[in-house]
């Protein structure tokens, strides 16, 4: 039954070729685009809806999907305080109370409107030195993440105050914008704070295409690095190695808005850790371990080895959303102005998975993730000012731009950048500055018109 | 969010669609007129309409509620809370069939519809000296707050709460609760009314004119049939499998008002409403245009719900009990709600990919 049924997902995909090969204008795309269409290669999914990050790679076996499955139902799972029958363990402080409470529908967080609380949105937090393996150094008291929020009777942190200054800037063609800038302001701490410590609000990224990107080949990251500028195009692009708890040593981090988590496993389990309070084998002990909120829960593991495991796996098998008008004229010359401003030297279109034979559905597939998975100077506007490994406080991951166009849809906001600030792509766009400043004043001096085109065409990853 | 496979089955239509063929030989008949209505239609009698009708109900209870606690409560009248309270539930789970939009994006799903209750809490902060305002409500806990700890407190444990048994603090829990559920559910009712601005309704039914939400029709009608595939998949392999295949009653949703299977056979009727256009009032559907093209193909849609709905019926037993007692009938109701969400998807999203655009 299910062989046929893959049998003929076959057909339709080479149907599905013919068919674009017979209908479009013969120059529109050319030969190497067309797989464009497929974003996350054969794990592309078609729901460009509300679902649009939330559909599984179509082609699972039976028991992987089940484990999909499993771990889409962990990834929903509230956790309450402890004891109680169902998902005990949260707290005692903590950001949120499940994965999907900050990923709503496996997207993008934002932060709080004047009046709400923070949600989707944390704070890293630091002093200046390093840790015993050359990471952030973590505030007495503290730890490395702020949490805002605690069970009944545990004092959360601290609350965090955001205000933003609106700065005026305008196009050379005369058109006005603006940016608004955060401020972030801990109040209430619940023990004294002590001086210099630094912030590093971050949003809740996308969940969807990561076991792609997990899969790409560390030598073709590395062989995109140019970290001393030695072709002197101004673009630098460096790697950040981090802490692998698993595997006792530093590895290439991959993920986060620094790239300062190097596997998807870790990701999973300091989330559970400091975000929600639950412990579990890569990260035992509580974030509030040493800190007068501590319940003394170190007892047993809050999630399941296996859980970790299925919700790690959840997000590994997350497909990526097909382009939509990727053979637009507007789109196709949107996309001419993303390579000619140079977005595409840090925004590299086109990643190659590496073969892997056990794990055949990420395995040598050709995706269009828009990253190099490194990090550069993004300029002062930008920065944290607060080191992670070796990102330094200017350095910012690329971020993917795949399926970015559906933030719209799936989680009704336009909000970008590592803390939301950005209020539409253009804004997030001419936020860019450091190794990007040239990329922002091309974009700057663009006529509306093509303007438009630029942000049709990011509308249409 | 549960979602799964045969997506290459739907990549083609997709794909070709996409691609906007001018001179495409194969064009199925696409009738824009009937394409548009259905879209106001279904706005009009399923979001408007749904989530004006639990707005009315949550705000009834909220009334309900107050009165128990002036009054000095009579069993009568929790009783009468209880059927509000269920009335309610039957207008939200109907409305999970299109869980799209500001529902979903602003939380207001989770903020009403958070299970399990952490009880913990939920104690320590009736034995607090808390002042329970409405932006102390506002910011507690999803699993503090909404319908199920509102169900907790008025039907009790063994869902045998006598109105003897509800104390002062009690009372002062239960009406913030169902104060801040009568405000969220009017926030859900006003994100789709025409007259409000930035409303949902206004960006559904515009799809296709310049619209960046919904930048074709095809967008807005893959949103409904994966909205109603997906409440199928969440009933059938979420609701219904997880407590089943664990064996444990702690997983069920409302287990103290032994309500889950009314829960999700109205989930199941949220699909249909959705299919034939209908709530309170009746409209054109895309029962409308299936039965323009396919006559088959509507029928089969129709049949596999009412198997559905009738397969849920045959669940007896408290959803909690039945999954020890009623293993076959558990088992007949998630293959029939899997084989609607298989129609749904690999025959109905096709359909709509060939008859709109």
């Amino acid at each position: 039954m299910r062989k046929d049924k893959i049998f003929i997902q076959v057909l339709m995909v080479v149907g599905v070729i013919v068919s674009i090969y017979s209908c479009v204008e013969p120059d529109a795309l050319n030969d190497s685009d067309y797989s464009e269409w497929l974003s996350g290669g054969s794990q592309t999914v078609f729901d460009n809806g509300a679902g649009g990050f939330s559909t599984a790679f179509p082609h699972l076996t039976a028991a992987r999907e089940k484990v999909h499955s499993i771990g889409d139902g962990a990834f929903g799972q509230t956790f309450v305080t402890a004891p109680a029958p169902q998902n005990p363990g949260l707290g005692p402080i903590f950001n949120n109370v499940s994965c999907t409470s900050c990923h709503i529908n496996d997207g993008r967080g934002k932060p709080p409107l004047p009046g709400e609380q923070l949600s989707s949105l944390l704070i890293r937090i630091s002093i200046p030195g390093t840790d015993a393996h050359g990471g952030p150094n973590p505030v007495p008291g503290f730890g490395g993440q702020l949490q805002q929020r605690g069970v009944f009777g545990a004092q959360p942190e601290a609350s965090v105050r955001i205000d933003y200054t609106e700065q005026s800037y305008t196009f050379a063609d005369g058109t006005p914008y603006s940016l608004r800038f955060p401020t972030y302001t801990l109040e209430n701490p619940y023990t004294t704070l002590p001086a210099g410590v630094m912030l590093s609000p971050r949003v809740a990224p996308p969940v969807f295409g990561l076991g792609l990107l997990e899969a790409v080949d560390e030598a073709d990251i590395l062989a995109l690095a140019d970290p001393d500028d030695r072709n002197d195009d101004g673009i630098s692009g460096k790697p950040n190695y981090a802490w692998n708890v698993a595997e006792g040593k530093m590895t290439l981090g991959k993920f986060g808005w620094k790239a300062a988590n190097p596997s998807l496993l870790q990701q999973s389990a300091g989330a559970y850790n400091e975000d929600m309070g639950i412990t579990n084998f890569v990260f035992p002990h509580e974030s509030a371990t040493g800190q007068p909120q501590y319940d003394g829960r170190d007892d047993e593991y809050e999630v399941s080895d296996s859980l970790l495991y299925s919700v790690a796996f959840y997000i590994r098998t997350l497909g990526v959303p097909a382009r939509r008008a990727a053979d637009d004229a507007g789109v196709l010359q949107g996309k001419k102005l993303f390579t000619d401003g140079k977005c595409s030297q840090c925004h590299v279109p086109r990643l190659r998975t590496k073969t892997d034979v056990a794990f055949p559905e990420i395995s040598n597939q050709v995706i269009f993730p828009y990253t190099d998975m490194l990090v550069h100077d993004m300029g002062p506007n930008l920065a944290d000012n607060r080191p992670d490994f070796d990102a330094s406080g200017v350095e910012w991951r690329t971020s993917p731009l795949w399926g970015i166009g559906l933030t719209r849809i799936v989680n009704g906001h336009q909000n970008f950048l590592h803390d939301g600030r950005a209020r539409t792509l253009l804004e997030a766009i001419m936020w860019h500055g450091g190794e990007a400043e040239a990329s922002k004043e091309f974009v700057r001096t663009l006529s509306q018109d093509d303007r438009d085109k630029l942000i049709k065409f990011l509308e249409s990853l | 969010m549960k979602k799964s496979y045969l997506q290459y089955l739907l990549a083609g239509a997709a794909l070709v669609s996409l691609s906007h063929c001018s001179d495409n030989d194969n064009a199925s008949p696409v009738n824009e007129e009937l394409n548009t209505q259905v879209l106001l239609d279904f706005s009009a009698n399923l979001p408007q309409a749904v989530y004006s009708d639990l707005s009315t109900k949550t705000s009834t209870l909220y009334d309900q509620v107050v009165a128990l606690g002036t009054n000095g409560a009579t069993d009568d009248e929790l009783a009468a809370t209880r059927t509000t309270w269920k009335q309610a539930r039957q207008a939200w789970e109907q409305s999970e069939a299109f869980l799209f939009g500001p529902v979903s994006t602003k939380d207001i799903d989770p903020h009403i519809d958070t299970w399990p209750v952490n009880f913990n809490d939920l104690n320590a902060q009736l034995n607090s000296g808390a002042e329970f305002t409405a932006d102390y409500i506002n910011n507690l806990d999803d699993a503090l707050k909404g319908f199920h700890p509102i169900e907790y407190l008025i039907f009790g444990e063994d869902g045998n709460k006598k109105a003897a048994d509800l104390s002062e603090r009690d009372m002062e829990y239960l009406t913030a609760l169902a104060l801040n559920l009568k405000t969220l559910t009017a926030d859900a009712n006003n994100s789709w009314k025409p007259s409000v601005s930035g409303n949902y309704h206004t960006i559904f039914t515009t799809a296709g004119t310049g619209n960046a939400t919904y930048p074709t029709q095809l967008a807005a009608y893959q949103e409904l049939v994966n909205a109603m595939a997906g409440i199928c998949d969440e009933v059938a392999n979420g609701k219904l499998d997880e407590p089943f295949t664990a064996q444990d009653p702690s997983l069920e949703e409302s287990p103290f008002a032994q309500n889950s299977i009314i829960d999700f056979t109205n989930n199941i009727k949220g699909v249909q409403d959705v299919y034939l256009g209908k709530y309170s009032a009746d409209g054109k559907g895309l029962e409308d245009i299936v039965r323009q093209y396919n006559l088959q193909l509507d029928s089969d849609i129709k049949l596999k719900i009412d198997n559905a709905i009738n397969a849920l019926g045959k669940i007896t037993d408290p959803f909690g009990k039945a999954i020890t007692t009623q293993a076959m009938q558990i088992e007949t109701a998630m293959s029939s709600i899997n084989d609607l969400k298989d129609i749904l998807e690999t025959e109905l999203l096709p359909f709509v990919q060939q008859h709109t655009k």
